[in-house]
C-alpha cells in the first residue's frame, strides 16, 4: 500500500514510501495516475492554471516552485497566511475553509485542483467536472501526513523530484536541531482563552514537528480521539499544561499579545515553565492552522530561534 | 363543473361588491359563485413578474457573468459548456431551493401570524428553526450518528415542535400558549447548539456555520425535492382553510358566531406551517425574517379582504432570490449567506413595522 | 429600605424572614462553591484549609496549592456569580415591573443580544476589546433595552404580555444575525465570541470585578430611588401620576438601570440566559407582586441560581468545565413555560 494508516518502523516506512514515489517521479511529464480519496486520477503534462482550496496545498505548490492562480483565504484573514504570503505574491481569492465559492472556481478555468482531505464526496462530483481533482487519501493526522500531501500534489504538479528534495532538506534540519535538544524534553503547544487553555493534540502538524525537532510532545490524553484540540480546561487543573517548554498560540498571528494576556492569569504564571521562562509566543496562523513544507521550515525556524540554535536552511 | 361564465351584466340578481369579479359556477336552478379580488389578482400578478426577473438575474449574474439567453439555453444543456455546468450545476439548484425555501417560510409565517393575529409571531421565532440547527448542528459536529443534516434538520424541527406541544398542553387562545412554550424551548435548543458550537474543533464548527445562519450553498436535492411536494400540499391545504382564516383574523367570537371551528382551524394552519418551515430549513437552515417580510409585502400590495396566502408565497421566494443573490455578489467571491442578508435588510424592515407611530400589531 | 411595616404585609408572605432564608442558602452555596471545583483539590482539603487559613500560616491545611485554588480560582469566580446572578435577577424584576409583564426577561427581549453585538462590533474594531468591554456591553444593552421598551409603548403591544415578549425575540433574532455578520467576515473574532458567547465565570478575576463597580454602585442607586415609583405604576399611570409620580421619568430610569446591570453582567460572564426570569418568579411566588419586595429577593435569588448553576459546571465534564449558560437556559426554559401555564398572564 502506499499509504500506512498503522505506524511502522519510522525509518523503513519513509525509505519504502521514497521508493514509491521514486517510481512515480520516474515518469513526470508523461501521464501519471495518483491515488486519491476518490479513486484514481489520472494526470497528464505540467498543469497551467492550478487552483488550491486548502491552506496545506498552496503552501506545497508555491514550495514546489508553481504558481496557483487561485487560492482560499486562511482562517482568520481575507487573504493568505501570513507566514507565507511573500512567497505567494499576488494570489486570486475563491472563498474561504468555511464555504468554498464553486463558481469563482469555474471563473479561473483551472486545469488541476488541489484540495483537502476534508472535501466533501459531493463536492468532489462538481470541482472534478471543472479539473482534475486531486484530494489526498492519507490520514490527516498521520504522523507522516503533510509529507504524503506535498509528495501527492507534487506528483499532480510533476514536480515529485522537487517533493522529495523538500522533505530531505526537512528532515536534515529536523535531525540537526534534535541533537542539539536533549532526550525526554517535553513540549505542550496550547492556544490561552481567558476560562482556560486549549491543548492542542499531539497529533497535529505543529506537534508532529515539534516532535520531529526532538521534543517529547504528549497532549496527556486530554484531547479526545480524533480530535486537533480539547475543551477549554479548567484552570484548576492547569497545572496539566506545564511542561519543559510550552508554545502559546492564538487564533490569528499574534502570539505576543496571547502572552500578554496570559500573564495576567494567576492560574498561568504559577506554572513551572512560565517560572524558567520557557514560554514561547508563536504566530497561531502558522502553528494551529497551517500545514506543508514552508510552513515546516517556518515552524523549525520559530524552534531554533527559542532554543537558540543555529540551524540555517 | 359545466360552464365556467364571468357574470357583470344586469341580469345577475345581486351585483359582486366594487373592485371584484365574480365567477360563477352554474348547474341548473343552483348558483355557485366565487368572488375574485381584482387587486389581489394584479398584485399577485407583479408579485410573479417580480419573481421570474429576480429569479432569471440570478441565473445571469455571478462570478461567471453569463447573458440572458445563454442562460436560458444553457437551462436546456445548449451552448457554452461552461455555461450549462454553472447554471445546471450550480445556479439551477440554487435559484430553485431559494424559490421553494422562500415560499414556504413567507407561507408558513402568513399562518401562524393570522392565527396568532399579531405581525411577529412567526415559526421562526418559536423554537422550530433551533431545534433543526441544534440538530444539523449535533451531526456536523460529530455529536450524533452520522445522518446527513439536512435529515436532521427535519428531526430536529419536529422534536421541538413536539416537546413544546407537550409542555403548552395544546396551543391556547390564539396559540399563545403554544408561542411561548416554543420561545422557551428554542432558547434551550439554542443553548445547546452555542456549547455544541464551542466544544467542536474549529473546522466543524466552520462547517456548521451555514446551519446556524442559513445558506444556500449547497442545497441537497433530495430535501429540495421533499419541499417541494410538501410546498403543494401545503399550499392547497392553506386555501381551503383561506375562508376560515380570512375570518379568524377578527375575534374569537365573531369567527364562532360565522360557524368556524376556531379551535380545529388554529391547529390545521399551525401544523401546517410547522410542516412547511421544517421542511424548508432543513434545506437552507434557519433563514432569518423572512416569514416576517414575505406576508407583510403581501398584504400591503394585496386587498384586504382576506389572507394573502399566494402573494406571501410568491413575495417569499422573490425575496429569498433577491436576497441569495445579493449575498453572493456583495462581497464576491467570499458569499454572504442569504440567512444573514435577509436579517440585515429585515432588521430595519421590522424596526419600521414596530416603531411606525399608531399602527396596529395585528396583520 | 423601604420595607413597609408588618402591619400591611400579607400576614402568610414574610419577605423578611424569606430573604433571611435565601441569603442563608446563598451563604451556603457559596461556601460550597469554594469547596468543589474540577481540578485535584477536594472538599475536604478546601474545607480544612478554609477553616485553618484565617488562623495563619502552617499546618497541612494551609499547603500552597489549596490556597491558591480558593483563594484565586474559586474565590473570584465565586464573588463574579453572586454579583451577576444578583444583577440579572433584579434587572429582570425592573423590567417586569415596567413593562407590567411576568415574561419579560433581558435576555428574552433582547437586551442581552444587544450587548453581545456591542462586544463583537469591539472585539472586530478594537485590540484592546478587553479594557473595553464594560461599558461597551452595557451602550449595547441601553440600545437593546430602548428598542424593546419603545415597542413596548405600541398600541397593541404594552398591556399583553406575549406580544412584547414577541417583539424582544424577533429583536434579538435580528441582533443575533447581525452578530454572526461580524462573525463571518472576521474568524478571529468568531473564535473568541464561541467561547465567549455560552457564558462562563471561569478565570474572572477580581481586577476585572473592580470595573463592573461602579455601574453597579449607579444601578444600586437608581434602584433604591425608584424603587416606590415604580411599585406605584404598577398600579396604572393614572394612579401614579396621581399619587406625584412622573411614569416617563421613571421608566427612562429603569431603562439605564437594566442596561448597565445587563451589560456589566454580560461583559464579565458572557451570555447568561433565563435568570431575570426565574429569580422574580421564585420572589413573587415568595413574597407577592409588590415590587419593593421582589426587588430585595431577587438579589439573593439570581445569586443562588448563577452560583449553583456555577458549581455544576465544573463537576460534569472533568477536567474541563462546561459553560454555565446552557446550564441556566435548561433550568429556565421549563420555569419559562410553568409562568405561562399556571398563571393568568396579564395579571401583573
Amino acid at each position: 500500500m502506499f499509504f500506512n494508516r498503522s505506524r511502522p518502523p519510522r525509518v523503513s516506512g519513509i525509505a519504502l514510501l521514497c521508493g514509491v514515489a521514486l517510481l512515480v517521479v520516474s515518469t513526470v511529464g508523461a501521464a501519471r495516475t495518483l491515488d486519491t480519496k476518490y479513486g484514481d486520477v489520472e494526470v497528464d503534462g505540467t498543469p497551467e492554471r492550478v487552483v488550491t482550496l486548502y491552506e496545506g496545498a498552496l503552501d506545497a505548490a508555491v514550495a514546489l516552485g508553481a504558481t496557483p492562480v487561485a487560492a482560499i483565504a486562511t482562517r482568520g484573514g481575507d487573504g493568505v497566511a501570513r507566514y507565507m504570503s511573500d512567497r505567494v505574491g499576488a494570489i486570486d481569492i475563491v472563498g474561504t475553509a468555511r464555504e468554498t465559492n464553486i463558481e469563482a472556481v469555474v471563473a479561473q478555468r483551472p486545469d488541476l485542483i488541489l484540495a483537502s482531505s476534508r472535501l466533501t464526496q459531493k463536492q468532489y462530483a462538481l470541482l472534478s467536472k471543472i479539473a482534475h481533482t486531486i484530494v489526498p487519501a492519507n490520514d490527516t493526522f498521520a504522523s507522516d501526513a503533510w509529507q504524503q500531501e506535498t509528495r501527492l500534489y507534487g506528483a499532480a504538479l510533476g514536480r515529485g523530484e522537487q517533493a522529495e528534495s523538500l522533505i530531505a532538506q526537512y528532515e536534515a534540519r529536523a535531525a540537526a536541531i534534535r541533537a542539539r535538544v536533549s532526550d525526554d524534553t517535553s513540549a505542550k503547544l496550547v492556544r490561552w482563552m481567558p476560562q482556560g487553555p486549549l491543548v492542542m493534540a499531539d497529533i497535529i502538524f505543529s506537534s508532529r514537528v515539534l516532535a520531529d525537532a526532538g521534543f517529547d510532545v504528549d497532549d496527556d490524553a486530554l484531547v479526545p480521539q480524533g480530535r486537533p484540540h480539547s475543551d477549554p480546561l479548567s484552570l484548576e487543573n492547569v497545572d496539566r499544561i506545564d511542561s519543559d517548554w510550552l508554545f502559546l498560540a492564538t487564533l490569528n498571528a499574534d502570539g505576543e499579545k496571547a502572552l500578554e494576556t496570559a500573564r495576567t492569569s494567576p492560574a498561568f504564571t504559577r506554572l513551572n515553565v512560565v517560572k524558567r521562562d520557557q514560554v514561547v509566543p508563536v504566530d497561531g496562523q502558522l502553528w494551529t492552522s497551517a500545514s506543508g513544507p514552508i510552513a515546516a521550515e517556518a515552524i523549525l525556524d520559530d524552534i531554533a530561534g527559542a532554543l537558540g540554535v543555529d540551524a540555517p536552511r | 363543473m359545466s360552464t365556467v361564465r364571468t357574470l357583470s351584466n344586469a341580469r345577475d340578481p345581486v351585483a359582486p361588491p366594487a373592485g371584484t369579479w365574480r365567477i360563477g359556477l352554474s348547474r341548473g336552478p343552483t348558483q355557485r359563485a366565487v368572488l375574485i379580488d381584482r387587486r389581489t389578482v394584479a398584485a399577485n400578478g407583479l408579485l410573479a413578474l417580480l419573481l421570474a426577473a429576480v429569479a432569471l438575474a440570478s441565473l445571469c449574474l455571478g462570478s461567471v457573468p453569463i447573458a440572458p439567453q445563454a442562460a436560458l439555453r444553457a437551462i436546456f444543456g445548449q451552448g457554452d459548456a461552461m455555461d450549462v455546468f454553472v447554471i445546471q450545476e450550480l445556479r439551477l439548484a440554487r435559484v430553485e431551493a431559494a424559490l421553494l425555501t422562500g415560499a414556504a417560510f413567507s407561507l408558513a409565517g402568513c399562518l401562524t401570524q393570522t392565527l396568532a393575529r399579531n405581525r411577529l409571531a412567526t415559526p421562526g421565532i418559536i423554537g422550530i428553526d433551533n431545534g433543526a440547527t441544534a440538530f444539523a448542528v449535533a451531526t456536523v459536529t460529530g455529536v450524533s450518528a452520522h445522518f446527513a443534516p439536512a435529515v436532521m434538520a427535519l428531526a430536529g424541527a419536529a422534536t421541538a415542535t413536539a416537546v413544546t406541544f407537550s409542555l403548552a398542553g395544546g396551543i391556547g387562545t390564539r396559540g399563545y400558549r403554544f408561542i411561548v412554550a416554543g420561545l422557551g424551548v428554542g432558547a434551550a435548543f439554542r443553548a445547546v447548539t452555542h456549547l455544541m458550537l464551542a466544544r467542536a474543533p474549529i473546522d466543524d464548527a466552520n462547517a456548521a456555520y451555514a446551519w446556524t445562519v442559513g445558506s444556500l450553498n449547497a442545497p441537497e436535492a433530495g430535501s429540495i425535492a421533499l419541499l417541494a411536494a410538501g410546498l403543494v400540499v401545503g399550499m392547497v391545504a392553506a386555501l381551503m382553510l383561506a375562508r376560515s382564516l380570512a375570518v379568524l383574523r377578527f375575534s374569537d367570537a365573531t369567527a364562532q358566531t360565522l360557524g368556524i371551528n376556531v379551535r380545529g382551524c388554529r391547529l390545521a394552519a399551525l401544523a401546517i406551517a410547522v410542516v412547511l418551515s421544517a421542511l424548508a430549513v432543513a434545506v437552507a437552515g434557519p433563514v432569518a425574517l423572512v416569514a416576517l417580510m414575505g406576508p407583510e409585502i403581501a398584504r400591503h400590495l394585496s386587498s384586504h379582504r382576506g389572507v394573502p396566502l399566494v402573494g406571501a408565497a410568491l413575495a417569499g421566494a422573490a425575496i429569498m432570490t433577491a436576497a441569495d443573490l445579493a449575498g453572493r455578489l456583495l462581497l464576491a467571491p467570499i458569499e454572504i449567506p442569504v440567512g444573514l442578508v435577509t436579517a440585515v435588510v429585515g432588521g430595519p424592515f421590522l424596526l419600521w413595522i414596530l416603531l411606525r407611530p399608531g399602527h396596529r400589531i395585528a396583520p | 429600605m423601604s420595607r413597609p411595616p408588618a402591619a400591611r404585609t400579607h400576614t402568610r408572605r414574610r419577605p423578611g424572614l424569606w430573604f433571611a432564608l435565601l441569603t442563608a442558602a446563598l451563604a451556603l452555596v457559596c461556601i460550597a462553591s469554594l469547596m468543589f471545583g474540577a481540578g485535584s483539590t477536594g472538599p475536604i482539603t478546601s474545607l480544612a484549609t478554609l477553616l485553618h487559613a484565617p488562623a495563619g500560616d502552617g499546618g497541612w491545611a494551609s499547603s500552597g496549592e489549596a490556597r491558591f485554588v480558593i483563594e484565586s480560582l474559586r474565590g473570584p469566580r465565586t464573588i463574579v456569580g453572586v454579583l451577576v446572578g444578583a444583577a440579572l435577577g433584579v434587572a429582570g424584576a425592573l423590567l417586569q415591573a415596567v413593562t407590567r409583564n411576568p415574561l419579560a426577561e433581558p435576555g428574552l427581549l433582547g437586551v442581552s443580544a444587544g450587548s453581545v453585538l456591542a462586544v463583537a462590533l469591539a472585539l472586530a474594531f478594537g485590540e484592546s476589546a478587553a479594557t473595553l468591554r464594560v461599558p461597551v456591553a452595557q451602550l449595547g444593552a441601553l440600545a437593546g433595552c430602548m428598542a424593546v421598551l419603545a415597542a413596548a409603548r405600541l398600541r397593541g403591544v404594552g398591556n399583553d404580555p406575549v406580544r412584547l415578549v414577541l417583539a424582544g425575540a424577533v429583536l434579538s433574532g435580528v441582533l443575533d444575525a447581525l452578530t454572526y455578520m461580524i462573525l463571518l467576515v472576521d474568524e478571529r473574532t468568531a473564535d473568541e465570541i464561541r467561547f465567549w458567547i455560552v457564558g462562563s465565570l471561569a478565570g474572572r478575576r477580581l481586577t476585572d470585578v473592580t470595573a463592573l463597580l461602579p455601574g453597579l454602585a449607579i444601578a444600586a442607586a437608581i434602584v433604591v430611588a425608584i424603587a416606590r415609583p415604580l411599585a406605584a405604576l404598577a398600579l396604572g399611570e393614572r394612579v401614579a401620576t396621581g399619587l406625584g409620580h412622573r411614569p416617563r421619568l421613571v421608566r427612562f430610569m429603569v431603562v439605564i438601570a437594566v442596561a448597565l446591570l445587563v451589560g456589566s453582567a454580560t461583559a464579565i460572564a458572557g451570555l447568561i440566559a433565563f435568570v431575570g426570569l426565574v429569580a422574580p418568579f421564585a420572589a413573587r411566588a415568595l413574597a407577592g407582586p409588590d415590587v419593593r419586595r421582589t426587588l430585595w429577593l431577587c438579589l439573593p435569588a439570581g445569586a443562588l441560581m448563577v452560583v449553583t448553576a456555577d458549581i455544576v459546571s465544573r463537576l460534569v465534564v472533568r477536567p474541563s468545565e462546561l459553560p454555565i449558560g446552557v446550564l441556566t437556559a435548561l433550568i429556565g426554559a421549563p420555569v419559562l413555560v410553568a409562568v405561562v401555564r399556571l398563571r393568568r398572564l396579564p395579571s401583573l
